[in-house]
């Protein structure tokens, strides 16, 4: 094989991922908002969380622990968060929602940045997971692979979760028709803590297993949240499909213009976004809803 | 200028002069002074989309950084040696890109809106972070000189601060008048309910463009002024952090009021000078006390300064109640812009709207006269009200023509459609709710005055608007009450008000749906009164509950069923036709009488109801309800379209506002009842529409229905025994629920409900819109559940519902009016009409 189409697919593979970890993010953001009608601007500074957690836990742990129990402290946050705050937010102006959760990852950065310093914090792959995966010509990191193994096993445990379990019925019934669920009984309460943490935990996963790969530093939160909100915006919030499209779409055009012209990289996104918003105002696979509008 | 703008401008320029003199008493520099301007210019510019027009912008340092870069870039390369050219052109770019950028950014609104203003801001700052050529890249844009503008020498400190002033005070002076104007009337319109605004006629989209280019213009020109200061331009101004900065600005000074942004800068500037000498981590404590303000007071520092100065100086009480008006002494007086030489007819052609697969409206032809008043009757889902959706402009018909005289108005925008001369009311009040009763009438009035958007004129000066809208105060009879701000006002105050909207827009023909509803009997009788009069001089279409009152005005009634037109006629015709009687109290049927089973019932109680009390908004829906239903009774609640029977229903589980009284369940007493509490009691509801969950299987919807209500001693159906009385469930068992014909869904809406512990059943309307047959067979289907469940059932059709129950209960206007057998009112036709009709 030439080097030439070697590169490209490596960019391709490495979009992939890419796509993987904004879908991490934008299926937590679109779960939490269609559910309770919040867009959780604080969203990114929770995968900082993530990051920085995993990074300070394996100090004291193992890798394999802190790795497990990094998300799911993200999470636990992020239910209190939910208790606290979020509730008052629910089917109220979104425009305080909107500040409130501003203002919530500005503390969080601003707080990561005190106990951490600005500079970014060194974090290595870890040791078992060094070496090259290699086929023929193709060769590709061992983490990274990993890494895109259980972006997707988180993926598709969340599409079974919404789909296949008694929770998720809960949340699709709870989406349409809040006040039928309750006139049979079920409260929702406790549910939209549950998704919160859900969002919120997989935000923090995706931190996690960035870590090594972006570097960890307080701002990281802010360029990975735009970028999940053009995910979501092309996909169509609210819609399981459309963003996990949108973002295998916006991946790998940033891994291709990354590998044509790496000055456009960032740019990329936003004009496809733009372009997708010409062509289809509601996104790829987005319903009117009324809300939104 | 009026004397309240000129206090106000000399209070700004008052604090020009001020602010570097006292921030130099703190040891701050003139340079700090100039970004105080600098950032209260961008907070009030920010604040005409945040405050005025409500959209939430989180790339508005986009444009400060725009604006910078393009100074930076023109001064560079292009107009060498000169600062005045360059500034001119920065301002004359950001207002072209922000042309193209709002036109593709408004095509979304709400929390899109916000979503997409964050992307733009993102994309501009991975340009000027990536373009090095152009923007120098992380290193900023430097060399950028202040040259001598008008022979002033701007390398001072203090010219620099004047230059910056006066531009500063040029800006707040337009701004100000523009919160006076006609333009930024209609910008709080929007904010307040951009739906109506377009109802009475304005081009909402163009009004939202003009103010997002004219903040996004008078920002660019303070990242401007900023860069001119600083001698350079960077992208930090483009970040989500800036543009979270300039939101917090404008609310933490308080984004309702004018000044807001100004104390808010002051406040930025102020917090981050003296709090970064002690720590690096200021920007963590301002986001605490950003979080502060938007969860305690969004109202911000001038609300807080105001309530201040209130406990000091108490502010002397008006009272502005429905109490004060004044009944106008003249009841002939009539508004000069309502008279017209011409009457135009409306004309609706096979008019056909099907939503979801169900035929709202079904070929619909109606014509209004240009005079008169016509109602539009029929019973509830007859298909009224899309039928005004359809003409008015919400929704555009499948099929079919409207035309008004030579205008058709079938496709056309609803702001059009109102400029053309049809106007509307709405069911549900659908006012702007934050401003005061003159106010809302003057924006009716408003969109037919050329000024409309005028940016400097003052909204209180426009000599036609204002006689106009004293015009309609008078003939509303709303004197005395003007000042009130609309949400204040009583239900039927604000029923008025919503008439008044649509009057103000001075139409040839009116729409009024249910402009009675809700209404107390004396009000009634005076706005009936003025609709009357109303027909007499423009042509107006009613939809109206009250049949006494239609009958007694209408010079022409249309009946409506099932989408279609019955029949058509005056009041005698329509009265008098027996279809008409069917409908609205049915036929009296042997057939079904013969099916009755009457049923012996213990005196056991399960459900007692005791002085309930409800009401939806500010309406008063159910009074001094008091009931008992035994084990295993039917009972009808019977009455005409908006007599509370749904009400009723929604209020036992919760759904509807309980005023007053007390709920019995079993041996359960309950006085604030919320939903899922009672839905383990035993309150299973079956509602109107069936309200399936879509997208989940029959499996799923029994499932969710059984989940929590199935505890010890529960009698909830297996799905067998659900199988046994709906057999046809156990074919669709897999399917997904929003594909089934409507009966099956209803019967899947039944067997949900009866899945789970059940001591009460709620059945609202389980026959509306089923085919005979399909009706026939959910009929059996209750029939099967009677001596076994206590049932409530409301539904319009009397001999159905009456053929199930043991007891009927009327209600009138949220009372109940009768009670007693079923079977009387079944069989004794005389006596059902006595009860039921008019």
């Amino acid at each position: 094989m030439p080097i030439e189409l070697i590169f490209l697919f490596q960019q391709i593979v490495n979009g992939l991922l890419l796509g993987c970890y904004y879908l991490l993010i934008a299926l937590g953001l679109s779960i939490i908002f269609s559910l309770g009608g919040i867009v959780n601007l604080a969203h990114g500074a929770f995968y900082a969380i993530g990051a920085y957690l995993v990074v300070t836990l394996t100090k004291h742990m193992d890798y394999g622990y802190a790795f497990v129990v990094s998300p799911i402290i993200v999470a636990i946050l992020g239910m209190a968060i939910e208790r606290l705050f979020l509730r008052r937010f629910y089917k109220s102006d979104p425009t305080l929602s909107l500040l409130f959760t501003f203002a919530l990852s500005m503390i969080i950065e601003q707080s990561l940045r005190m106990i951490y310093g600005a500079s970014p914090l060194a974090f290595a792959v870890p040791k078992f997971a060094h070496g090259q995966l290699v086929v023929g010509d193709f060769f590709y990191p061992y983490y990274r692979v990993g890494m895109l193994g259980v972006a997707v096993l988180a993926v598709a445990g969340t599409w079974f979760l919404l789909n296949k379990t008694a929770f998720g019925k809960i949340v699709k019934a709870g989406i349409n028709d809040p006040d039928m669920v309750r006139a049979m009984g079920i409260s929702l309460s406790p549910i939209m803590t549950a998704v919160a943490g859900l969002g919120i935990g997989l935000a923090g996963l995706a931190g996690v297993l960035l870590a090594p790969i972006t570097g960890v530093q307080p701002a990281m939160g802010q360029e990975i949240l735009t970028a999940a909100f053009v995910v979501v915006v092309i996909g169509g919030l609210g819609s399981f499909w459309g963003v996990v499209a949108a973002a295998i779409l916006v991946g790998v055009i940033r891994g291709l213009t990354a590998y044509f012209y790496p000055p456009a990289s960032e740019a990329s996104l936003y004009l496809l976004m733009l372009l997708i918003l010409i062509l289809r105002p509601r996104g790829l696979l987005g319903e009117r809803v009324e809300r939104l509008e | 200028m009026s004397p309240t703008e000129l206090k106000k401008l000399s209070l700004v320029v008052l604090g020009l002069i001020l602010l570097p003199v006292v921030l130099s008493w703190g040891g701050l520099t003139y340079s700090t002074a100039v970004e105080c301007v600098v950032l209260a210019l961008a907070g009030l510019a920010l604040n005409i989309l945040l405050g005025y027009t409500g959209l939430v912008s989180f790339g508005h340092g986009a444009w400060f950084g725009i604006g910078g870069y393009a100074m930076g870039i023109l001064q560079l390369r292009v107009f060498e040696g000169s600062t005045w050219l360059p500034l001119v052109s920065a301002i004359f770019i950001v207002a072209a890109i922000s042309v193209v950028v709002g036109f593709l950014v408004l095509r979304r609104r709400g929390v899109y809106f916000s979503l997409l203003t964050l992307a733009f801001g993102a994309l501009c700052f991975a340009v000027a972070y990536r373009w090095t050529a152009l923007t120098g890249g992380e290193n900023g844009l430097g060399g950028i000189e202040r040259y001598p503008v008008l022979g002033l020498n701007l390398d001072n400190g203090h010219t620099l601060y004047a230059f910056v002033a006066v531009i500063a005070l040029i800006i707040v002076t337009f701004l100000l008048r523009l919160s006076n104007s006609p333009f930024g009337h209609v910008l709080t319109a929007i904010r307040e309910n951009e739906q109506r605004t377009q109802f009475i006629g304005f081009n909402v989209k163009s009004y939202k463009l003009l103010a997002f280019v004219i903040s996004a213009t008078i920002t660019g020109l303070a990242g401007a002024l900023g860069v001119l200061s600083h001698r350079i331009a960077s992208a930090e101004s483009m970040s989500l952090a800036f543009s979270g900065e300039l939101l917090a600005i404008a609310l933490i000074g308080g984004m309702r009021s004018f000044s807001g942004p100004i104390f808010g800068a002051l406040f930025y500037i102020l917090f981050r000078e003296y709090l970064s000498m002690y720590t690096d981590n200021w920007l963590l404590y301002f986001g605490l006390i950003f979080v502060f303000f938007i969860l305690v007071t969004p109202q911000g520092l001038v609300w807080i300064g105001s309530r201040l100065y209130r406990a000091v100086i108490p502010e002397k009480t008006t009272s502005a109640a429905m109490g004060q008006r004044v009944i106008p002494t003249d009841p002939d007086f009539f508004p000069t812009f309502l008279l017209s030489d011409t009457s135009p007819q409306l004309e609706c052609k096979d008019i056909t709207k099907s939503f979801g697969g169900i035929k709202a409206v079904a070929g619909v032809n109606l014509k209004v006269a240009g005079k008169g008043v016509h109602a539009l009757i029929g019973p509830n889902g007859a298909g009224k009200t899309s039928l005004f959706n359809l003409i008015s402009g919400m929704f555009s018909a499948d099929t079919g023509s409207v035309r008004l005289a030579q205008h058709n108005l079938a496709g056309e925008t609803a702001n059009r459609i109102c400029t053309k001369g049809l106007s509307r009311s709405f069911q549900i009040t659908n006012l702007f709710k934050g401003l005061s009763v003159r106010g809302n009438l003057e924006l009716a009035v408003l969109a037919r005055d050329p000024n409309r958007f005028s940016l400097t004129k003052r909204l209180e000066t426009l000599p036609k608007t204002q006689s106009q809208t004293d015009e309609l105060v008078r003939y509303l009879g709303v004197q005395g009450m003007e000042g009130a701000l609309a949400e204040d006002l009583s239900y039927g105050g604000q029923r008025l008000v919503d008439m008044g909207l649509a009057l103000g827009s001075a139409p040839h023909i009116l729409l009024l749906d249910e402009p009675l509803a809700g209404l107390a009997a004396a009000e009634r009788d005076r706005i009936g009164k003025l609709i009357r009069r109303l027909g007499d001089r423009i042509g107006v279409l009613l939809v109206e509950h009250d049949v006494d009152r239609v009958f007694s005005m209408a010079d022409k009634i249309t009946v409506m069923n099932q989408g279609e037109v019955l029949i058509e006629g005056d009041a005698q015709t329509v009265r008098t036709d027996a279809r008409v009687r069917e409908i609205y109290i049915g036929s009296g049927s042997q057939a079904l009488a013969a099916k009755v089973v009457a049923s012996k019932l213990t005196d056991e109680y399960v459900l007692s109801v005791s002085d309930l009390n409800a009401f939806y908004g500010k309406s008063h829906i159910l009074s001094d309800i008091s009931f008992q239903a035994r084990k295993g009774e039917v009972i009808a609640v019977l009455g005409r379209n908006g007599a509370g029977k749904s009400t009723l229903l929604k209020s036992l589980l919760g759904l509807a506002r309980l005023g007053s009284g007390v709920i019995g369940i079993a041996n359960h007493k309950i006085s604030t009842p919320v939903p899922e509490i009672m839905a383990r009691l035993g309150v299973a509801f079956v509602p109107q529409g069936r309200r399936l969950f879509p997208g989940l299987t029959v499996r799923d919807n029994l499932m969710l229905g059984r989940l929590k209500r199935s505890g010890k001693g529960s009698n909830g159906w297996s799905d067998e025994q659900i199988f046994d009385v709906f057999p046809r469930l156990k074919e669709r068992y897999l399917v997904d629920a929003s594909l089934l014909s409507g009966g099956e869904q209803q019967m899947v809406a039944i067997a949900r409900a009866l899945a789970g512990h059940v001591q009460v059943l709620l059945l609202d309307e389980p026959f509306e819109g089923l085919s005979p047959a399909m009706t026939e067979e959910v009929f059996n289907a209750i029939l099967a559940l009677k001596t076994k469940v206590t049932i409530l059932i409301v539904d319009h059709n009397l001999d159905l519902a009456l053929a199930i129950s043991d007891t009927a209960v009327v209600l009138d206007r949220g009372r109940i009016s009768h009670q007693g057998s079923a079977y009387e009112l079944l069989t004794d036709l005389e006596f059902r009409k006595e009860k039921l009709w008019i």
